[in-house]
């Protein structure tokens, strides 16, 4: 199976990945305590397509999602989003970096409670300081694609579990960033809620040629991305293009062997 | 249950750092103020007998004329009279004044009765020797072997310190002590507390002794009179004592608002953890004793700490005062076991007071709660229809309570209608806040960009804990506003009444001519703003000692007046009220004379043109057609010394045998007595007003704990740490802002209902005066103190990476 971790993409790869994480090392507490999350990973996530990450409970999905978001610093190793290197950025500059390329989709707690569903949408826009008409076109394409015309002044709490992933998704998308991270953004749906939010972010990837790294559990969440990366234990063992269900099946059963 | 109770103790504990700091500081308070009034009350009590050692019998406040007289009679039967009583003057030393109003009172002439400790030198044996307060002397920084010049102009005399001593008893120190040949010259300005009597035959002949003398005396025995004055003491320190503790008791309501808001917050937090434990078990009273459990290891806790912090500091500063300041007389400090006790019940009281509602709330919390997602975030309580319609009724209520108070001048609807209506506000709070906060906060998201529009949000999320925490403040900001603004008023209204009684700041009155260069060097002296030369001549009085013969300069003299002085009509003398009294009363018709002319007139009292009789124009033209300048008026500088302005006045008047008149000095005693007013309440009051800013802190971290996620998602979705730290600040400043601008705006309120119920009706032409700098200062404080409160919280939220605060669940 090791032949499948260099197997070449459908299409041919554009020259330079959307991020790519070089040796990547990340260790929490010290001593006894001493919890190595991720033991040198070596990535890159093609730009334009829809890579879905993969793996058991505590293989250190998450902690890769932060590290290639800028949101926590690997203990080791570098990091490129956008061409830009992430080593070495000061907190203020990190965060910058974050709002200008990065989108995000978490599994829960994606909105701000006291903000409508429309606030919510523009807030990185409005953290960024940015002026608001020359987005006001996408926006109403987005919201118009995702389904929230009806929903804009509503605020989280007045949303189901599935309108309130949309709103993120909407965020997410109205910078155009490099790169938008999902952490599980699916993990507390329903299926039909899951089918829609995944649809969605396909979706986002086919038309507006959006790079797309998810974090997930389900099979069938991963059937919707191109490409699968497999983490176990830390390391990356595999990544697999456009897989079969049964390639993945025997991808991830692999460690467990 | 144990095990749930010490684990959740090990793990809040910190989070109710606050609310055990507000009872803490709250039981200190109590417990201080039993410190000091002990040592108030033993200095006060300590000695009390010893100046009427050897006395058979003591005549309790006297007029000052019997007991002038009973001192005068004694040597005739035979007996020794001495008084404990004092004369206000003014002190110099090397023509400097020490100060211009000093306590002058008398050592016995017997030694066996001169009960002053002696500490250096010698007792008094002959006239024109003094014995100095040995606390005076050190202040003043006088030593045995100076002269000093007691009183001023023609009745100044000039006396040899011989001695320093200590008074065994706070009610009988004077700064200086002279013999009653020397003190005698101003019997008529005495006064006096008490006269002590030593006769031959003992405590029976003395009253018949006594009573010959001034006929229906109260004759008390000495241990009579000093049971007496201690009854009387006690009862002064406890007044006192309830007072302070009104101010305590203002405080541990603050405190109750800030423990009551931290349980409140502490319990949404934890209904889920609740919610579990019923799940798995735990009956509905179960939970709830343990919670009510932690409330009490938290109140004994809290007074432990407080009735230990309160009894160092306590005794630390009886201590320091004792040492550093002797004069102020405090005794020792002990605190009784019953202060002790009931410093700890408040404690604990408080306590379970403010945790009661939140812990009922906690037994509404269903199992269920536990299996729903995570929503402690958006509690959005509903203002109840009926606690709005509460608060309107009862700030009406309120209102038509001051109404009543203005009407008909009563303190107790003023009180009563006050605090109606403040207590009508805060049920209103949770609507008016949050209004007020939107409002603002319009203009913070103007200034401040995003930061500012969601600290905005944040400070309005839960109506009813925004509210809770903005009336901690306001309680103590609208105490402080309405005691500023009344004392404003009062002083306003007073100084205008001062005006007429002290005219004129220094009137130097010369018993001769005053030469036209002494009146140039007057006019060059530091400190004076203008003069006026008054002319005069020097007359006698029919029945009274020699006095110069003035008339008011008029016009001339505007601008060194504060206002007109009276206007004598054609046949009228206006003599001092302090030379009237023996032999000369209003409405008897004197003579006056000056040289060879004389008129007749009738007397008339007044004040505040010193030591002269004064009479109108025309009359002086009859009597000294050739007047010349007998006083010079000087009008000080805003703000000059009195002290020191009188003092080099004082250089310029000895030589001319000229006296001097300082209102200034009266005038600057009554403003110093309400600064001090002013500063203790406002000090008493500031106590709560920094509970409040512990809680506004409290809510505020607990706050940030709560949206630990919260504010991970806005960091990951591009919030600097500066824009997430002025996020928290702009919130807390929202809060201390807005409860500051209603809480200075009721207090204004207040205080001008107190001014038209209490003031108007006692001095005329008063009215509300804002002091608008102290109010400025008061908003500035508490916004900036708001934002003290944030750096805390703000700085914690801000460490935090966000991909930490993404895994907290
Ligand atoms: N803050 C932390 N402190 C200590 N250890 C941590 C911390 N965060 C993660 N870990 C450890 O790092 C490893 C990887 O964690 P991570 O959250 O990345 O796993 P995951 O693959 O996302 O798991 P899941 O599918 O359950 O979300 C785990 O063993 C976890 O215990
Ligand atoms: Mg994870």
């Amino acid at each position: 199976m090791t032949s499948l971790q260099t197997a070449t993409p459908p299409q041919p790869s554009p020259p330079t990945p959307a991020a790519s994480a070089r040796g990547l090392l990340r260790t929490y507490g010290q001593g006894d305590t001493l919890v190595t999350a991720l033991r040198g990973v070596d990535l890159d996530l093609p730009s334009g397509r829809f890579t879905a990450i993969m793996g058991p409970s505590g293989s250190g999905k998450s902690t890769l999602m932060h590290c290639l978001a800028g949101l926590d610093q690997p203990t080791e190793g570098s990091i490129s989003v956008a061409g830009q290197s992430l080593e070495g950025m000061s907190d203020d500059a990190l965060t910058r970096f974050r709002r200008d390329h990065v989108g995000f989709v978490f599994q829960a707690f994606n909105l701000l409670p006291m903000l409508t569903a429309e606030q919510n949408i523009w807030l990185p826009t409005e953290l960024a300081g940015r002026p608001r008409p020359a987005l006001q076109d996408r926006f109403d394409h987005v919201v118009e694609t995702l389904g929230l015309t009806g929903r804009l002044t509503h605020r989280p709490s007045e949303l189901s579990g599935g309108q309130q992933q949309r709103v993120a998704i909407a965020r997410a998308l109205l910078t155009g960033p490099a790169i938008v991270f999902a952490d599980e953004p699916t993990g507390n749906l329903d299926s039909t809620s899951s089918a829609e939010v995944l649809s969605l972010l396909r979706g986002s990837v086919r038309e507006l040629g959006q790079t797309v790294v998810m974090v997930t559990h389900e099979l069938d969440a991963a059937a919707y991305a191109d490409d699968v990366v497999v983490l176990a234990d830390g390391l990356v063992t595999h990544h697999l293009a456009a897989p079969s269900r049964d390639a993945l099946v025997a991808a991830l059963a692999e460690r467990a062997a | 249950m144990r095990t749930v109770l010490l684990a959740s103790l090990r793990t809040h504990t910190r989070r109710y750092g606050a609310a055990l700091l507000a009872i803490v500081v709250g039981v200190v308070f109590i417990v201080v103020t039993a410190a000091l009034s002990s040592a108030v009350r033993t200095g006060l009590t300590a000695g009390l007998s010893a100046p009427y050692d050897g006395a058979d019998a003591v005549l309790d406040q006297p007029s000052t004329e019997d007991a002038v007289r009973l001192v005068a009679s004694a040597p005739a039967a035979d007996a020794d009279a001495w008084l404990v009583g004092w004369t206000l003057q003014q002190v110099a030393h090397d023509g400097r004044v020490v100060r211009s109003s000093t306590d002058i009172g008398q050592v016995p002439d017997r030694p066996d009765h001169q009960w002053q400790e002696l500490e250096e030198g010698r007792f008094p044996a002959a006239a024109g020797e003094a014995l100095v307060d040995v606390n005076a002397a050190k202040v003043a920084k006088l030593e045995v072997g100076d002269t000093l010049r007691i009183g001023s102009g023609p009745a100044g005399l000039d006396v040899e310190v011989v001695g320093l001593a200590d008074s065994p008893s706070a009610f009988s120190v004077a700064s200086v002590y002279l013999l009653w040949s020397d003190l005698s010259r101003w019997a008529d300005s005495l006064y006096v507390s008490s006269v002590a009597w030593a006769g031959p035959g003992g405590g029976g002949e003395a009253a018949t002794a006594i009573r010959e003398v001034v006929p229906a005396a109260e004759v008390l025995s000495v241990d009579r009179f000093v049971q007496r004055v201690q009854t009387e003491v006690n009862q002064g320190v406890d007044v006192v004592a309830i007072i302070v503790l009104v101010f305590a008791a203002i405080a541990l309501l603050v405190a109750v608002l800030v423990i009551n808001n931290t349980f409140t917050i502490l319990f949404a937090q934890r209904s889920r953890d609740f919610a579990l434990l019923r799940c798995v078990g735990a009956t509905r009273r179960q939970v709830v004793r343990s919670v009510r459990a932690e409330s009490l290891v938290l109140g004994v806790l809290a007074s432990v700490i407080g009735v230990a912090g309160g009894l160092g500091l306590g005794h630390g500063l009886v201590a320091l005062i004792r040492s550093q300041w002797p004069g102020a007389r405090l005794g020792e400090a002990s605190v009784s076991a019953g202060w002790i006790l009931a410093a700890t019940a408040v404690g604990l009281g408080v306590t379970m007071v403010a945790a009661w509602l939140p812990t009922r709330r906690v037994l509404a919390v269903s199992p269920l709660a536990a299996l729903r997602p995570d929503d402690s975030t958006q509690v959005r309580t509903r203002t109840g229809r009926v606690r709005i319609a509460l608060g309107a009724a009862m700030v009406l209520a309120g209102a038509a309570g001051l109404a009543v108070a203005i009407a008909t001048a009563a303190p107790p609807a003023l009180v009563a209608g006050g605090a109606t209506a403040f207590v009508g506000v805060l049920l209103l709070g949770p609507v008016l806040v949050p209004a007020m906060i939107r409002s603002a906060g319009r203009v913070a998201a103007r200034a401040l960009g995003p930061a500012g529009r969601l600290a905005a949000g944040n400070a309005v999320r839960n109506p009813r804990r925004t509210a809770a925490t903005a009336a901690s403040l306001l309680i103590g900001v609208t105490l402080t506003t309405a005691v500023l603004t009344g004392m404003a008023s009062s002083r306003t209204a007073l100084s205008a009444e001062m005006d007429e009684q002290h005219p004129i700041d220094i009137a130097l009155t010369g018993a001769d001519t005053i030469p036209a260069d002494a009146v140039e060097r007057i006019a060059a002296v530091d400190g004076v703003d203008g003069t006026t030369t008054v002319i005069g001549a020097s007359a006698e009085v029919s029945g009274l000692d020699p006095i110069p013969v003035i008339a008011a300069p008029g016009e001339a003299a505007d601008g060194v007046v504060h206002s007109p002085l009276p206007a004598p009509g054609r046949r009228q003398v206006l003599l001092p009220w302090d030379v009237l009294g023996d032999g000369v009363e209003v409405g008897d018709m004197v003579t006056v004379t000056v040289g060879e002319r004389r008129v007749r007139l009738r007397v008339a009292g007044g004040e505040g043109w010193g030591t002269a009789a004064l009479v109108s124009n025309a009359t002086l033209e009859r009597l000294a057609p050739t007047a010349r300048v007998q006083a010079v008026w000087v009008r000080a500088e805003e703000g000059a010394d009195a002290e020191d302005l009188a003092g080099s006045l004082e250089a310029i008047a000895v030589p001319l045998d000229a006296g001097l008149e300082n209102g200034l000095a009266r005038r600057s005693y009554v403003d110093q007595q309400l600064d001090v007013l002013t500063g203790g309440v406002v000090g008493l009051l500031a106590i709560s007003v920094v509970i409040a800013l512990v809680g506004i802190a409290n809510t505020l971290g607990l706050s940030v704990l709560e949206r630990g996620r919260e504010h991970a998602l806005l960091r990951a979705l591009g919030l600097t740490r500066r824009q997430l730290r002025r996020m928290l600040a702009t919130e807390a400043v929202l809060l201390a802002g807005v409860a500051t601008v209603v809480g200075t705006g009721l207090g204004t309120v207040f205080a001008w209902a107190g001014v038209q119920a209490l003031v108007v009706p006692a001095i005329d032409g008063a009215g509300l005066v804002l002091p608008w700098a102290q109010l400025g200062l008061v908003v500035v404080a508490a916004a900036a103190a708001g934002l003290v409160a944030a750096v805390l919280p703000a700085r914690r939220a801000s460490r935090i990476a966000p991909a930490a605060g993404l895994a907290v669940e």
